[in-house]
């Protein structure tokens, strides 16, 4: 008898419990969205986060704007590369680098941008084309680095979006090891 | 042997007493409540920011992200109050626990994953992963922590009956 009178109040107690869970949950949801309207800094309720598709082989993400270096295709990408005036960077981490990369692309982390400017800046050149890439369409590292690199004064920069992984899987020329920026 | 199982024993029974002190729980609402009030102020200050960095972990369909992004700061705010305050501190708790189980699950499926939740990216770089490590012990002992307030409160209102 006693034993079941526990477990009574016990069930009482986790449905209070779960009432007052709800309850602390909906406040903070009408105050989230009180604030959210009034305070100036809101965002949508819904965003648009899918990439977004530019033309038939030019997918790019939902964070690229109009006014962002042009963004090329893959067939694009090998023209450039065939040509003399022409500089790869590959955004993505040293390590991600090391383990493979565009032949003859220079190394350049955008996380790490301010320790790597100084060593890469030599090697560029203003009057050359600068194609930034990263791991694929869902990264944006190249597309923030173009963008500081922008604000340094380059001009001619492209962002190769389709990155390592298009580039790697129709089996175009690759190297491993050795960072070129260093 | 007897003698090795008193010793544990007894360091079980004084850990238990241990984190069963009613200054011990004190102090752990104030570290619960204070980590999650501090978290939560800058990303309701920058709720752009932390949407994006919601979408980085890849996780949540497009058009729940800006939603999440919105409420879950207040949640966490009002929760890391109301423990410290001493108000539903029960199912502040329980709330706040919850939302430790889902960090970690999110946290440990993209550590298996390999994604670099920074940039959102598939990369192998072993420093994404340490990273990720801390993260995880972090939140495994806050999660501790959320839980044993929960527990203790369930206990001394049980007792008072």
């Amino acid at each position: 008898m006693k034993l079941r009178r526990n477990s009574i109040i016990r069930e009482i107690d986790f449905i209070k419990l779960f009432l007052n869970g709800v309850g602390i949950i909906i406040l903070a949801s009408i105050l989230a969205l009180f604030y959210n309207s009034f305070s100036g800094r809101g965002i949508s309720l819904i965003g648009s986060w899918s990439n977004r598709i530019l033309s038939d082989s030019l997918i790019v993400p939902y964070s690229y704007q109009e006014g962002d270096p042009q963004a090329i295709t893959l067939s694009e990408a090998m023209m450039e590369f065939q040509s003399s005036n022409t500089i790869f960077l590959d955004a993505r981490s040293e390590f991600d680098y090391k383990q493979g990369h565009i032949k003859g692309a220079l190394n350049f982390p955008f996380e790490e941008f301010d320790d790597y400017y100084p060593k890469v800046a030599p090697k560029l050149s203003r009057d050359k084309t600068i194609i930034a890439y990263c791991d694929g369409t869902e990264c944006e590292l190249s597309l923030f680095l173009t963008r500081l690199l922008r604000e340094e004064g380059y001009q001619y920069l492209k962002i190769f979006l389709g990155g390592w992984e298009e580039w790697e899987k129709v089996g175009l020329p690759v190297e491993k090891g050795e960072n070129h920026s260093r | 042997m007897r003698k090795g199982k008193t010793i544990v024993d007894k360091m079980w029974r004084n850990f238990k007493k241990i984190i069963n002190n009613r200054y011990t729980l004190l102090v752990f609402r104030l570290i619960l409540g204070g980590i999650f009030i501090y978290a939560s102020l800058d990303k309701i200050a920058h709720p752009d920011q932390f949407a994006k960095i919601v979408y980085n972990y890849k996780f949540l369909p497009h058009s729940l992200i800006n939603i999440f992004a919105i409420i879950v700061p207040w949640v966490e705010l009002i929760c890391g109050i109301f423990v410290i305050a001493g108000i539903f501190v029960q199912s502040s708790s329980a709330i706040l626990s919850l939302l430790l189980v889902s960090f970690i699950i999110a946290l440990s499926v993209n550590f298996f994953r390999g994604l670099d939740i920074n940039c959102g990216c598939f990369s192998t770089d072993p420093k994404g992963k340490e990273e990720g490590a801390i993260l995880l012990i972090r939140d495994f002992v806050l999660l501790a922590i959320g839980l044993q307030i929960f527990l203790s409160n369930l206990r001394r209102l049980n007792n008072a009956k």
